[in-house]
């Protein structure tokens, strides 16, 4: 049996004054200290006495165990906290396959899928450092898709250019990445300054946007783009001398 | 009985109808006498004016629009803020009387008050669903008793004194009505104060006939049981607390596009935001954090979100 609201059949018109809340739906709070009646009166559920007793926290501080080593003691410390990790949202070829059955997304080379397409229809909840697109369910992608994340598996790269799609993997600082999540297109994103990036970005099995075939596969690959991927990829042609 | 008929407003024209989404047909009534009366006839939406009645949704939504309107500025000075010094009264011992510090202790006369009121937001949160519910089932209230009336639309081109009006009011029974009036472009125009100048300026500089058409606002004005407002403005209470309620067409229509469950995307309007406090009572200051996540629209063009207390990025 479904349980339907329980309220007064109330007849007549709805005024001020004939409006009740649902039945159960507002219980009253317990009081301490307000008679014997109450049965929380007078030390109000506290016992007699002791450090328990008082007000205010009553306990020395967080985490102390009376003199015991606390367990936070017990056992030492242990690594570091990487500051420049990145945590990528990942999301997979089925969910996108998905999406573009309901048509609730769509891409082409000239307006591809970004986190901001993905964002707003909901493929992904929150796009954190970026998107990774990942492999799981490519027997299940049929279409052709256009897409530009932070970084994308080797099987999630295979599987889309089977198909004829395309993935660039663009460098999206945080800046950037609230730029191209806002729709904002006056400000310029920033190009990958951190060795670790530069090396990614223009690296073709990556398919980095900044590797030379992604420059001339690319067709939104602007003069700016190419002039970045010409300067950073010189890298690869510099040699260091020895100091004798 | 003469008392009922002047009570109505209009009588819903009911259509026996076995289809759960029949629209609502509602004779239009007119402020000003006219010839052709009561032979136009408004469709209205069913799923605003044609809810099952819920007492205890509008029970909540009550509650909450009471909460809002609260001043909230009930003050005591506690026993630091009482004037005086913190020299010691009597001494510790020797005195056989009780022992005692300052002046100021809530025990003693002329001392502070121990947990009294300060002042703080009462404000409460309801679901945005369970507020638009509420006003759907305010509406559907109205047009159930038959004290909802439609009009084309809401004016007095009859001269500005306030007599002719009130015997015309008095003629067609419609004492104790709320007027409510939409946007003419259709879109609320409502610009809604973001920065702390914007609010500040709003409630100083607050100007009731804002949106509202002068004449029937200056006609109304000095009449006490007749009120005029905004759509926009209008919320559960006012709905509840006024025996008729009149909209015009416009009203009609922004009704329909911010409470309507079937409205196509480009005709809806967004939930209004909860009423904006002055920044001196922010939720912030009476200890809840006021978390806003940055609205993603197209028209942000060069415009960054406003940082005011308490608001979180949406990737950090």
């Amino acid at each position: 049996m479904s349980t339907l609201p329980r309220f007064r059949a109330t007849a007549g018109r709805v005024h001020l004054f004939n409006l009740s809340p649902a039945f159960g739906s507002q219980k009253n709070q317990q009081r301490l200290g307000r008679g014997d009646g109450s049965g929380k009166g007078g030390t109000s559920g506290r016992g007699n006495k002791g450090q328990k007793a008082r007000s205010g926290n009553g306990k020395p501080k967080a985490g102390f165990e009376g003199g015991q080593t606390s367990i936070l003691k017990r056992f030492p410390k242990k690594g570091f906290v990487n500051q420049n990790e990145k945590t990528w949202a990942p999301v997979n070829l089925d969910r996108i396959q998905h999406w573009i059955d309901e048509g609730r997304i769509a891409s082409s080379p000239e307006k591809p899928i970004t986190a901001r397409e993905l964002l707003l229809s909901g493929c992904v909840h929150n796009v954190h450092d970026g998107i990774k697109l990942l492999g799981d369910g490519a027997e299940h992608l049929k279409t052709p898709i256009y897409i530009t994340p932070s970084r994308a598996s080797q099987s999630a790269i295979k599987a889309v250019e089977k198909l004829g799609g395309s993935v660039f993997c663009t460098y999206y600082n945080a800046l950037a990445l609230r730029d191209c999540v806002k729709g904002r297109t006056d400000r310029l994103s920033a190009a990958p300054t951190r060795r670790d990036d530069i090396v990614w970005y223009t690296n073709w099995r990556n398919r980095g946007y900044l590797a030379r075939p992604a420059v001339d596969k690319n067709p939104l690959a602007t003069e700016r783009t190419k002039m970045l991927s010409a300067e950073l990829l010189k890298f690869k042609q510099q040699v260091f001398k020895q100091i004798q | 009985m003469l008392s009922l008929a002047r009570r109505n407003i209009s009588k819903a024209v009911r259509c026996l109808s076995t289809q759960a989404d029949a629209p609502v047909y509602l004779a239009l009534s007119n402020l000003l006498p006219s010839q052709n009366a009561n032979e136009e006839v408004v469709a209205l939406n069913p799923s605003v004016f044609a809810q099952p009645i819920r007492r205890d949704i509008l029970f909540l939504c009550v509650n909450h629009d009471r909460d809002a309107l609260r001043q909230g500025s009930a003050s005591t000075k506690t026993r630091g803020e009482v004037a005086g010094s913190g020299r010691k009264i009597r001494p510790q011992k020797g005195t056989g009387r009780a022992r005692l510090g300052d002046a100021q202790s809530p025990m003693l006369r002329g001392g502070g008050v121990a947990f009294g009121p300060k002042p703080r937001d009462f404000a409460t949160d309801l679901p945005r669903k369970v507020r638009m519910l509420g006003m759907r089932i305010a509406l559907s209230s109205r047009v159930r008793e038959d004290a909802l009336g439609v009009t084309s639309s809401l004016d007095w081109p009859l001269g500005a004194k306030t007599g002719p009006f009130a015997n015309r009011i008095a003629r067609l029974g419609w004492s104790h009505t709320l007027f409510l009036v939409g946007s003419s472009t259709g879109t609320s125009q409502s610009h809604i104060p973001l920065t702390p100048d914007e609010i500040v300026r709003a409630q100083q500089y607050f100007d009731p006939s804002a949106g509202l058409p002068p004449r029937l606002a200056r006609v109304t004005r000095n009449i006490p049981n007749v009120h005029l407002m905004r759509a926009e403005d209008a919320n559960v209470l006012t709905l509840l607390k006024w025996p008729r309620v009149v909209l015009d067409l416009a009203a009609v229509d922004y009704f329909e596009r911010l409470l309507g469950l079937d409205v196509p995307e480009h005709l809806r309007i967004p939930a209004p935001p909860p009423p904006l406090i002055p920044l001196r009572f922010s939720r912030a200051i009476a200890g809840r954090s006021g978390k806003f996540s940055p609205r993603i629209s197209d028209d942000d063009q060069g415009q960054d979100v406003v940082e005011s207390v308490g608001e979180r990025q949406m990737f950090e």
